[in-house]
This record gives structure tokens, C-alpha cells and sequence, in this order.
């Protein structure tokens, strides 16, 4: 098993070298990152040359992933722009941990993401945690007893809740809920931000602020993985062995907590273990909209921006992080079925 | 296993809470200043502060030194923790901040030839710590924008006209310039930076590109200072009772609220004092409780349309005034803003400059909407229709050309409503449309990367624009014949390619003349010609629109500054 992984994780290097290689290409696409720092006013000519040269964007884009690889500290750059370089640079490169500055804000990559990454988590794995107890009672359920009146309703909802747009749903919740009810009187929700700085960063804030986003994010997802659920244990009840199972006289809870659950279980482990490191990426409308503070914005702010480090950062730590997952869905696997064996 | 499972996601829940509950904010509370002496000789009671007022801002400021940002949302915030040496009141009259006065001719602060401007400090000021403000920290403030080991956003004005900023004494700052640069009250230190603070970081560090202080401006020279910035969530400011005139509230709290619709939800349900960037057809919805108003503040931004006249790339009928003016004469732009906008909000404007005052005209009015005269212009200009497919056309150098305006614009859907309702006037005169919508970043791109506009694919562009360095009038580079934007010269911001040496002489004179009662009279005859070359056409005046709680009380807000009075606004409890 430390052999399968280390394994693993040695093919990982040079899928991630390649990741970055591609990733760093398409950057490219997003647009001149010097004709974007302007606010109102564009910078002029002058300026926008001079912090081209500065910044390193004038060199050819090979170079600039070198730069970023492994850093300019050992190579002269020309900061006075008298065409002779003189000044040695001051980035050490991805691989000896220097994840870059912003562009924008000139702040460490790091950083920023450190400072992010917590408010994303918290929003997203509670999210999550509500997605899954909630899909498999309800998918369970439906399959259970299915076309009952309950499985008709369910799937009925599914359906409007999967085809809903998640903005439409989280601004229609917003001024249910935060707008209305506090013109009518009721106890409300607040509608924008993560807690109120007047009262400070408490853990009541938090759960206050919290509710609308995940309920967005609640809705729209339980939709489809509760179908999910539904079909994946409908099919493992018509097989042979639930059958076999049922004729030896088994009670129907023991058949279906032994034997159709397990079975039932292995797809939807497959798509939780490739969904978790999404989750790092946040949720850019429900963030946006109920202002949260996460990666997904941060994401957004920067690719309007063209501020490649962030985003080459950002982009970076989702990829680690699907290859880990993927690591990781593997070695569950080879417990929850008997059948996989890693070698 | 998946019990397992449960059990660890929900640790990391609990872990990831713990960890944003516990999280130190990006800043510390500032240290309570200790007051030494009384600003004024009476001794006057210590400040009271009270209340809090919040502020949603769509955009997150990037960076709290100017040195390092040109947007408008961090450049704003500065009336609250970083005072210019003046500023500008809601009439755009400036108003000595630092200084005892503005430098005038009148004062001796203005040179004869206008090529020195000696400032004089006010004796009274101090940072937010008790560090006196004086003469030192402009020459700082003028030495990091210019030092080759940083790397500032801009350099303008001070590479292009400044040649020496000296301390003559701790409260005199002179100031020379290699030529009399008439926007130097709207762009020279618009902001001080600390030298105690920063010294030591160059000199350590070699820059300050990285200072702690640009993220975190603790120590400010205003009615408040930065106590916290949660980055993505919200920047805190506390009252500073070390300034000249202490603010009456406690608290300002700056939300970054990226979504207008969830802007607008939190200012009805009033989690937000004060709402931006608002559109017209927000009013009435906003102001239905009675609780809120929304305010319009002259920003300098007007909608138009630039006609290209540019020889090389404009069509044939594009370069002749009469059929530039029949254009005009056939569009009933009155009924526009009337329908689509708020007419009181966003009257026909007549020039560029109809959102800057005190620049605006005195003498023009709109263009009227004509139809008839329209007609007999084209007519007499040649333009008939001869084949009777509705649109009038003419024979030009053996070839029939078809009076087809191609007419660019965003992709914003008040823009595409716009095209649609002056494709149908147009249609009552003859005159066709082709109707274009870019994307804003395709629209702005450069020659080199093939912008429509500035490769003069057009024949009408319609835009919101201001002048550059606002609330100075200058905007020449627009209208200026070496400004012409071509394969030779692609950074040149003239796309309309209009060039017209009269207009050229009074741009140069008005940007080298200091006296603005003298500015005023060349803006007059600089906005006669254009309006008589029939190259811009006003379509509605833009200014930028503010909600406004009604329990804060004594808000002027600006289009310069909008923030200038922070220290006199008051809640009610």
C-alpha cells in the first residue's frame, strides 16, 4: 500500500509539471495585465512600458515560466530602463516555495490564498457535509419506496431545484429572507458578507451569515445527487444477490444496510472524492452574491484583472489537490470494496 | 468507513471554523494616539464619537498606497486616511486640506511664468501617531514616485513636468516644473505618503513595493484611520482625534459587495448606509420606503457618440459636416433619455465637458431633433434614394455607396436599446443603421491588438467618458492632430482622427494657462468648434449615482471626492 502511493505520487510530479506548462499557456489568453491596472484612467504609454519591463512582461513568455519555476534572483534585470540589466531579481520561483506576487495588489500569492482558503472551507465543506446526509436520506428514501407519492414529489422537486439558476435562487432567498422579512417584522437574516464587523468574527455571526449561501448551494446540489442515489441503489436492489439475499428470509433493513448500501455506496464515493478538491475552488456565484469572502472571488477579481499569478496559484492548488483526492478515492476504494486490490 | 468519513469532514468543518473565527484580522487595532497638545489655543473638549456608518463598494480596493493603484475605489477612500495637500468640496471647488491655502498668483504661490509653486504647510498637522506632517514628507512622497528601485503604478504628472521638489523649511514645499502645467491642481500631490514609516523600509528593503504599511495604513493623516482590512469582506476605520477637524462618528465600515442586486437587497433591508454605482432605473425602487435617497454627483463622465473623421478610415459621408450634422439633427435624443433613462438624472448633454464644472457651457444647447431639416441637408449633400430600398445613397467616384452608418457600442443592453430606438429614427430620413456591439475589453483594446475603435472601424462610437485627470478640464489628447491614432503612432488617443489646427492652438494654450478664469473663456471657444464640427454628440449626461440612509445626516458627497466631508457626517440613533 506506501508503495502504491509513493508510486502515485511520483507520477503526480510530472502530471503537475505538465498541468502547469498548459496552465500557464492559457494565461495568456486572459489578456495584457498592464492595460487592466488602470482604474478610471488608463496608464500612459510611458508607464505602461516601464512597468512592462519592471514587472518582467516583456520578456518572452518561456522566460516568464522560467521565472516563475524557478525564480530571477540569479539573473540580472533592467529596472532603470537604460537598456543595460543591473538589479538582480527578487523572485525565487514555485519550486523553492515562492509562489509569486500579485500583480494587482503586490502581495504574496500565498498569502492571499491563506487568507481566503478557511472562509471557502468553512462555507463549502459545511455545504457539502449538508449535501450528503440530506442526498442519501432523500435518494434512499425515493428508491426505496419508488414512484410512491413521496418519490413522485421528490423528483418532481429535483427537477426545480436542479434547473433553477443558483443566482436567481440565492437573490430570491436574499429578499425573502433578509429584505421582506425584516420589513415585515419577522426575525431576519442578514443579506450580504461573512459577519458584521460591528459585532466581530463570532461563531453566531458566522452561523447567522452562513445560512442563506448554504442553503443556495444546499438546494441546487441535493437535486442531482440525490437522483444519484436514487438510481445507483435501484439498480443494486434488482440484482441477484438482493434477491437471494431477500429469499433466505433476511429482514428488508438487514438486506438493505448489508447488502445494497455497500454496493449502492461505490459511485457516489467516486464522485464526492472528485468533488472535494473543487470545493477549494469555492463557489463563484453564491460567493459573489452573498459577498463571501472566498476563492472563488478571489478567482473572479483576478481573471478580470489578468493577474496570472494569483490565478496560475490558484489553479495550481486545485490541480495538487485533485491528484491527492484522486489518490486518496483510490486507497478508499480498496476498502470499501473487496474486490480492488492495489498493487 | 463512511461513518469515518462523517466524522472527518466534520472535523474539518469545526477545524476551518475555528480557524476563520480565530483568525488574526489583517491588522491591528491602531495604538490610541496620545493627544500632547490641543490643535487649537482654546482648549476645546476632547472629541465625543459616536455611531457607525457603512458603506457597499462593488469592487475591492487592491492596494491603500497610491503609489501602487489607479482605482477609484481605493483612490476615494483617501479622504478618510490620507488627505491631499486639498481637495475638492461637492461644488468642485478646491478647499486647502494641509495647506494654509491653495497656491494662487494672488498669494505669491503661483510664480509669474507659472513654472514655481511654493506650497505652505499648515503648522498644526500630524500623522495619526503624533509625527508632525511636514515639508520633508512631499519630497519623500516625490523621491519614491520617482526612484527607479520601485514600481509605481504612474509617474504622471511628476516625470513629465516636475524638475525638483524642494523643503525650504519645514512648512514650505517648492515645487519647479520645466513648464506651466495647468492640471497640477487636480493631480500634484493628491496624496502624502509617511517618511518615518517608509524611510526605514526602502532603506532596508531597497523598495517599498512590498511595505506593510501600502496594505495596512495604520498611521494616516486624516479624520480617520484603517483598524482593520478582512480581505474580500470588509476595511474598518476608526476616528482619528488627532486631525484638524474630528469626525463625529465612531465607525466607518467599507462592505465589498461585488453583486449590484445583493447591493441593492442590502440597502433596502438597511445593512448599508450608503449604496454606488447605481443606475437611474434603481431610483424608484430604492427610494420607495422613504428611507433613502439617491443622490447624482457630477463625475465628468457623459454618454456620446464620437464620429470617426479620420480621412484614411472614416466611409465618404462620415467626412462631410452637413451629413454629420444631419445625423445628428435626425436623432431624437430627448425622447431617448426620456424613456430608457430618468430625464432629471440624465438630461441631453450638449459637450464634453457638460459633467465637469465649473467647464460646462454656458451658451450651447443640444443639437435640436430635426427630421425635416435632416432631410434637406442629405438632399442638398447628394444623398437621394435611387433605388428605392428606403436608405439614400450616392455615386461616388463611379461607385453607388449606400448611406449605411455603422454604429459600435458596448455590449451594456442600455446601449443595444439605444441602437435599436435610433435605427428606427433614422429610418424616417433615409439614413441606414448597422447596428455593432463589442464586448468592453475588445471595444478598449489598442491598435496593436485591433480595436475597433482605435483602428477606426466605425463610424459612430458610443461610450461613457471623462476627462483624464478630473476634475481638470484637460482632455486634448483626445482631439489633438499628433494625437491621431494610426499604424505610426498606436498609443495615440485621438481614434476619432479629427484634426483641426485652430483647435489645436487653444488645446495647448489651455494646457499651459493657470488662470481658470482664462481656462474658462478657451473652453468656450474649444467647445464652439466642436459643437460647430458636428464630431461629438452629447446622448445623456452620466453622473454617478449614491443611495444615502437617512440616519446619517450632513453627507455632500462629490464627484471629485465624495468623501471630503466625512468629518462633519452624523448618525441618528
Amino acid at each position: 500500500m506506501t508503495n502504491y502511493i509513493l508510486r502515485r505520487l511520483a507520477q503526480a510530479i510530472p502530471q503537475l509539471f505538465i498541468i502547469s506548462v498548459i496552465l500557464f499557456a492559457l494565461m495568456q489568453a486572459f489578456g495584457d495585465p498592464i492595460a487592466m491596472l488602470g482604474g478610471r484612467i488608463p496608464p500612459r504609454p510611458e508607464d505602461k512600458e516601464r512597468l512592462r519591463r519592471q514587472m518582467g512582461l516583456d520578456q518572452p513568455i518561456y522566460m516568464q515560466y522560467v521565472t516563475w519555476l524557478v525564480g530571477n534572483d540569479w539573473q540580472k534585470i533592467d529596472m532603470d530602463g537604460d537598456g543595460v540589466p543591473e538589479t538582480y531579481g527578487k523572485r525565487a520561483g514555485i519550486l523553492r516555495g515562492d509562489w509569486g506576487n500579485s500583480l494587482v495588489t503586490r502581495q504574496p500569492v500565498l498569502k492571499m490564498i491563506g487568507e481566503r482558503l478557511p472562509n471557502t472551507l468553512l462555507l463549502m465543506l459545511t455545504a457539502e457535509i449538508i449535501i450528503i446526509i440530506l442526498s442519501l436520506a432523500l435518494g434512499l428514501y425515493s428508491a426505496l419506496r419508488p414512484y410512491s407519492l413521496f418519490d413522485n414529489i421528490a423528483t418532481g422537486l429535483s427537477f426545480i431545484g436542479y434547473s433553477m439558476p443558483v443566482f436567481w435562487l440565492a437573490l430570491s432567498l436574499m429578499y425573502i429572507f433578509a429584505v421582506n422579512f425584516r420589513r415585515w417584522g419577522l426575525p431576519y437574516l442578514p443579506t450580504v458578507g461573512m459577519y458584521d464587523p460591528a459585532v466581530g468574527k463570532t461563531s453566531f455571526e458566522l452561523f447567522k451569515h452562513m445560512i442563506l449561501p448554504v442553503t443556495t448551494l444546499s438546494i441546487i446540489s441535493i437535486a442531482g445527487y440525490s437522483r444519484f442515489v436514487r438510481s445507483s441503489v435501484l439498480e443494486v436492489l434488482g440484482q441477484d444477490y438482493i434477491r437471494t439475499a431477500r429469499a433466505k428470509g433476511l429482514r428488508s433493513m438487514i438486506v438493505v444496510r448489508r447488502h445494497a448500501l455497500p454496493n449502492a455506496a461505490l459511485p457516489f464515493i467516486t464522485v464526492i472524492g472528485l468533488d472535494i478538491p473543487f470545493l477549494l475552488a469555492g463557489a463563484v456565484v453564491t460567493e459573489r452574491i452573498f459577498a463571501w469572502p472566498g476563492m472563488g472571488r478571489l478567482f473572479i477579481d483576478h481573471t478580470e484583472r489578468a493577474d496570472f499569478p494569483v490565478l496560475m496559484g490558484i489553479l495550481m492548488l486545485i490541480a495538487l489537490a485533485v491528484v491527492i483526492f484522486q489518490i486518496i478515492t483510490d486507497v478508499v476504494y480498496s476498502f470499501v470494496d473487496p474486490r480492488i486490490r492495489l498493487e | 468507513m463512511k461513518r469515518n468519513l462523517y466524522v472527518l469532514l466534520s472535523l474539518l468543518v469545526l477545524a476551518s471554523m475555528t480557524l476563520a473565527a480565530c483568525g488574526t484580522p489583517a491588522t491591528e487595532a491602531p495604538q490610541a494616539p496620545v493627544v500632547t497638545e490641543p490643535p487649537a489655543p482654546t482648549e476645546p473638549p476632547a472629541p465625543t464619537f459616536s455611531g457607525t456608518v457603512t458603506i457597499t463598494f462593488t469592487q475591492e480596493p487592491d492596494n491603500l498606497n497610491p503609489m501602487y493603484t489607479d482605482m477609484w475605489f481605493s483612490g476615494i477612500l483617501r479622504e478618510f486616511y490620507l488627505k491631499p495637500a486639498w481637495t475638492f468640496d461637492e461644488k468642485a471647488n478646491p478647499i486647502p486640506m494641509l495647506t494654509t491655502e491653495i497656491p494662487s498668483t494672488e498669494n505669491g504661490g503661483l510664480s509669474a511664468d507659472g513654472k514655481t509653486i511654493t506650497i505652505k504647510l499648515r503648522d498644526d498637522i500630524t500623522w495619526s501617531d503624533g509625527e508632525p506632517l511636514t515639508a520633508d514628507d512631499f519630497v519623500f512622497t516625490y523621491d519614491m514616485v520617482m526612484s527607479e528601485k520601485n514600481v509605481p503604478l504612474s509617474r504622471y504628472p511628476y516625470e513629465d513636468y516636475i524638475t525638483s521638489v524642494e523643503a525650504k523649511d519645514p512648512t514650505t514645499v517648492v515645487v519647479t516644473m520645466n513648464e506651466p502645467y495647468a492640471a497640477w491642481l487636480t493631480r500634484l500631490f493628491s496624496y502624502i505618503l509617511p517618511k518615518h514609516i517608509l524611510q526605514p523600509v526602502f532603506d532596508k528593503d531597497g523598495t517599498i513595493d512590498n511595505a506593510e504599511w501600502n496594505r495596512n495604513p495604520t498611521v494616516g493623516v486624516g479624520p480617520f484611520v484603517l483598524s482593520e482590512w478582512e480581505t474580500g469582506s470588509h476595511l474598518a476605520f476608526k476616528a482619528n482625534p488627532n486631525w484638524i477637524q474630528p469626525p463625529k462618528v465612531e465607525q466607518v465600515f467599507i462592505l465589498i459587495v461585488p453583486d449590484d442586486a445583493a447591493q441593492e437587497a442590502a440597502i433596502l433591508a438597511g445593512d448599508t448606509d450608503f449604496g454606488v454605482f447605481l443606475s437611474s432605473d434603481q431610483i424608484a425602487k430604492l427610494e420607495a420606503d422613504g428611507k433613502v435617497k439617491v443622490v447624482s454627483v457630477a463625475s465628468g463622465y457623459d454618454e456620446a457618440w464620437f464620429l470617426n473623421v479620420n480621412p484614411d478610415t472614416a466611409r465618404p459621408f462620415m467626412l462631410d459636416v452637413n451629413v454629420r450634422k444631419a445625423i445628428a439633427l435626425a436623432t431624437d435624443r430627448f425622447t431617448i433619455v426620456k424613456d430608457l433613462l430618468v430625464e432629471s438624472v440624465n438630461p441631453v448633454n450638449v459637450t464634453y465637458w457638460d459633467n465637469t464644472p465649473p467647464y460646462q457651457t454656458d451658451t450651447l444647447t443640444p443639437y435640436p431633433y430635426d427630421p425635416e431639416q435632416a432631410k434637406t441637408l442629405l438632399d442638398a449633400a447628394g444623398w437621394k434614394d435611387s433605388d428605392g430600398d428606403g436608405m439614400r445613397d450616392k455615386v461616388i467616384d463611379g461607385k453607388k455607396v449606400d448611406l449605411k452608418v455603422r454604429y459600435i457600442t458596448t455590449t451594456r443592453e442600455l446601449r443595444k436599446s439605444v441602437q435599436a430606438v435610433v435605427e428606427q429614427q433614422w429610418k424616417l430620413v433615409g439614413i441606414g443603421a448597422e447596428l455593432i456591439n463589442h464586448s468592453s475589453d475588445v471595444f478598449w483594446n489598442g491598435y496593436n491588438d485591433g480595436g475597433p475603435q482605435a483602428q477606426g472601424l466605425y463610424d459612430i462610437a458610443e461610450y461613457s467618458s471623462v476627462q483624464s485627470a478630473f476634475p481638470d478640464p484637460d482632455a486634448s489628447a483626445g482631439f489633438l492632430c499628433e494625437q491621431i491614432c494610426n499604424a505610426e503612432n498606436p498609443d495615440g488617443a485621438n481614434t476619432q482622427g479629427y484634426c483641426n489646427p485652430d483647435l489645436d492652438v487653444l488645446l495647448k494654450k489651455q494646457a499651459i494657462t493657470l488662470d481658470p478664469k482664462l481656462r474658462k473663456e478657451l473652453y468656450n471657444q474649444i467647445q464652439q468648434i466642436i459643437y460647430d464640427d458636428y464630431i461629438y454628440v452629447g446622448i445623456w449626461l452620466d453622473p454617478d449615482l449614491w443611495s444615502i440612509n437617512s440616519r446619517v445626516k450632513n453627507v455632500k458627497l462629490s464627484g471629485v471626492q465624495p468623501f471630503w466631508n466625512a468629518h462633519e457626517w452624523e448618525v441618528a440613533e
